[in-house]
């Protein structure tokens, strides 16, 4: 297995418009597009004929035509003939799949697993993405420990890490970790609408996996005195490199309570909950990408204890998502 | 050796012989439980591992008990597994495991029981075995040549090892639905054979669980609640005869309630359909070693087949009684079926199945309590 080799997302669904968009995965340069049906469809962004960017073409009557010579390519990437003088042309492609708001694509002929997100019964609050000018490694490391959410957040996390109780637990294709500790202040106005408050016992807890590298957290926030389940939120992060230098960051985020809850209460709650989500994810990339030294190797940095999962990562990062023999 | 004697004896130690169970032990009635495997909630320990509840945790828990707070909405197989081995501690049931009931008998006023580790008499015999102890395995022309592995949808666990195979589901109930979205999860190339006509519902409507509507739309008049439920679906699935799948002239209520057939509900499986991740197939009319042959003339390579062609509940089996109707299943709930011989978790309404069960155990409870 290769970078490319996992079912990854690329695009949020609603970014795909009529034109095609030209992506970047791992390197790769793609073409995603919608051919008669609605269906999405992928290719490489070449033209077999002269070899141009097919994204700079259009899409006439389901198929992508080239804007050099006008060939035309269907979704599965055969040669429409004619225009196209060669029947043998054919696009590379792509299997291309829309789930959970997000386009998906692998290569096709690549057996590879479906990322599983578990939001049986969750419901939709907010999917966005974020080209991060970091490396993939560090924006997962920022985002598999909380020992920076005291300083880099606003809202989401923990005041004081001291009072955080970490535990991290790792099998053969994942890292799970779980945090519990008192929430960091809360302003009295964003109390209701995130249904949260100081002090109450805040869960930060996930899993992460390897093919593709994603990530299902649950933000879980209990009454401080009595125990009683306040707010459960469900978020699945992907970490999809667009080259060596940059990550694609798909933020998901599903809650418990029914948008209908609280006579209707909840679905402004959810407007704030999708925006404060975008908000902190700011404040995570702000960091990241101002960091010194991009390299991805941990050796030769003092790690802290909050940074067991780092490691953990760092190995099925290579072994899993990148198919190398362990070193 | 002797006969054990009880009052009343439950069999199996499913949700519903725990159900029944803790509603005596509140009432103060003396039972035993028989359970075949070695561990309570058994069904539900060895379905596929993607299972989830179709119906909502809020009405879907038993007596006395309602699901951990934590639980979404639409609790998964482990979650349900985990409560129902709770439930069991809570109201300290413990069976008799590996009691494997292999007849049972009315015997003058009484019920005789005989099990792989010991025969019982009792005054009553509640059974609480399911609907889904035997799976129905058809035979296709050709099967026995077929180059790879066909299994009952009760053996599987996961697509992973089908991963970059082709493989054929057969059948188009709930199961199968859901184990066509679980192969292309696990990656593999999914087909589903819908043999015939079938209703297709989603299982929320604007996050409303569909199982809470239906509770509305049980209230209504039948016909009614049919034209409301096939609008429904037609609002949400316009393209589904173009997908290759028919609805039946019967309304999806009418359908559950005269046929005990309940509608696919929808988790995903469609949008998979229209996007080419999963292939609708006809009926089947032969295999052959590489693959099937089917009614519209398509043959399709394959390299297994998983029959999620549903069960039989297997009573005609063991138990000596007039009670049963044609299909094996009985006809009477929370009242004597026989004299001392109930009935409980053998329906699976439009409501749910596991609500069901827990209005069935109190009213079986009650009408015991009375009776002692």
């Amino acid at each position: 297995m290769a970078e490319i080799d996992h079912w990854q997302p690329v695009l949020r669904t609603n970014e795909l418009r009529a034109a095609p968009a030209a992506v970047k995965l791992a390197g790769r340069e793609l073409v995603v597009f919608r051919d008669g049906d609605g269906r999405v469809r992928a290719l490489d962004d070449v033209c077999p004929h002269r070899g141009m960017r097919l994204s700079l073409g259009h899409v006439e009557a389901g198929n992508i035509v080239c804007p050099y010579h006008g060939w035309a390519f269907r979704g599965d990437g055969t040669a429409v003939v004619p225009p196209a003088r060669n029947k043998h042309a054919c696009a590379g492609r792509w299997d291309a799949i829309e789930r959970h708001d997000l386009v998906f694509v692998k290569p096709s002929g690549v057996t590879a697993p479906f990322p599983r997100l578990e939001l049986d019964g969750f419901h939709h609050v907010s999917t966005f993405r974020r080209e991060i000018d970091a490396p993939v490694e560090l924006v997962l490391d920022n985002f598999i420990e909380v020992e920076h959410t005291p300083g880099t957040h606003a809202f989401l996390g923990y005041a004081n890490t001291d009072d955080v109780v970490t535990t991290v637990r790792a099998t053969d294709d994942h890292v799970w970790v779980r945090n519990v500790g008192p929430q960091k202040p809360v302003p009295r106005l964003l109390r209701p609408l995130a249904n949260v408050s100081t002090g109450d016992e805040f869960t930060d807890e996930w899993t992460t996996w390897f093919s593709p590298v994603y990530t299902v957290y649950d933000h879980i926030w209990r009454d401080g005195s009595t125990g009683a389940l306040k707010e459960h939120l469900r978020s699945p992060v992907f970490f999809v490199p667009i080259d060596e230098h940059r990550t694609n960051l798909f933020v998901a985020v599903y809650a418990r309570r029914s948008p209908y809850g609280r006579l209707g209460f909840n679905m402004l709650s959810y407007a704030a909950v999708g925006l404060l989500s975008r908000f902190e994810v700011e404040l995570d990339v702000e960091m990241v990408e101002n960091i010194a030294d991009k390299s991805t190797s941990l050796a030769g940095r003092k790690l802290g204890h909050f940074d067991t999962a780092l490691g953990k990562a760092r190995e099925r990062i290579e072994r899993i998502y990148r198919g190398q023999q362990p070193r | 050796m002797s006969p054990s004697r009880v009052d009343n004896l439950v069999v199996g130690a499913g949700p519903a012989g725990l159900a029944v169970a803790a509603c005596l032990r509140r009432r103060g009635a003396s039972f035993e439980v028989l359970e075949r495997a070695a561990e309570v909630g058994s069904s539900w320990r060895t379905h596929y591992e993607r299972l989830h509840l179709h119906t909502a945790a809020s009405h879907s828990h038993l007596p006395y008990r309602e699901f951990p707070d934590i639980y979404p909405t639409y609790p998964s197989r482990q979650q349900i597994v985990d409560y129902l081995a709770d439930y069991a501690r809570e109201f300290d049931v413990r069976p008799h495991f590996g009691a494997t009931v292999q007849r049972a008998s009315p015997v003058g006023d009484t019920w005789r029981v005989e099990t792989a580790r010991g025969d019982w008499t009792a005054k009553r015999l509640i059974v609480a075995t399911g609907y889904n102890g035997h799976p129905m395995v058809p035979e296709f022309d050709g099967q026995a040549g077929f180059a790879g592995p066909i299994v009952h949808s009760k053996a599987y666990f996961s697509g992973r090892e089908f991963a970059g195979k082709r493989v054929m589901v057969v059948g188009s109930g709930n199961s199968g639905a859901e184990i066509a979205v679980d192969l292309f999860e696990c990656g593999a190339t999914p087909f589903i054979c819908i043999r015939g006509p079938v209703h297709v519902n989603a299982r929320d409507f604007m996050g409303i669980p569909a199982q809470v509507l239906s509770l509305r739309l049980s209230k209504l008049p039948r016909w009614v609640a049919d034209r409301i439920g096939v609008a429904a679906s037609k609002m949400r699935y316009p393209d589904l005869e173009a997908l290759g799948i028919r609805r039946p002239s019967k309304g999806p209520i009418s359908m559950i309630v005269e046929d005990g057939r309940i509608p696919m509900i929808d988790i995903g499986t469609i949008d998979l359909i229209r996007q080419g991740a999963l292939t609708v197939v006809p009926g089947i009319t032969s295999f052959d070693r590489e693959g099937a042959h089917f009614v519209d003339g398509r043959y399709v390579e394959l390299d297994a087949v998983v029959l999620a062609t549903g069960y039989r509940s297997g009573l005609g089996d063991w138990l000596e009684t007039d009670a049963l109707d044609d299909h094996g299943l009985p006809r009477v709930f929370g009242a004597p079926a026989a004299p001392g011989l109930f009935f409980i978790g053998f329906r699976n309404p439009p409501t749910g199945a596991l609500r069901d069960i827990g209005q069935e155990a109190q009213a079986l409870a009650d009408h015991i309590a009375k009776a002692n």
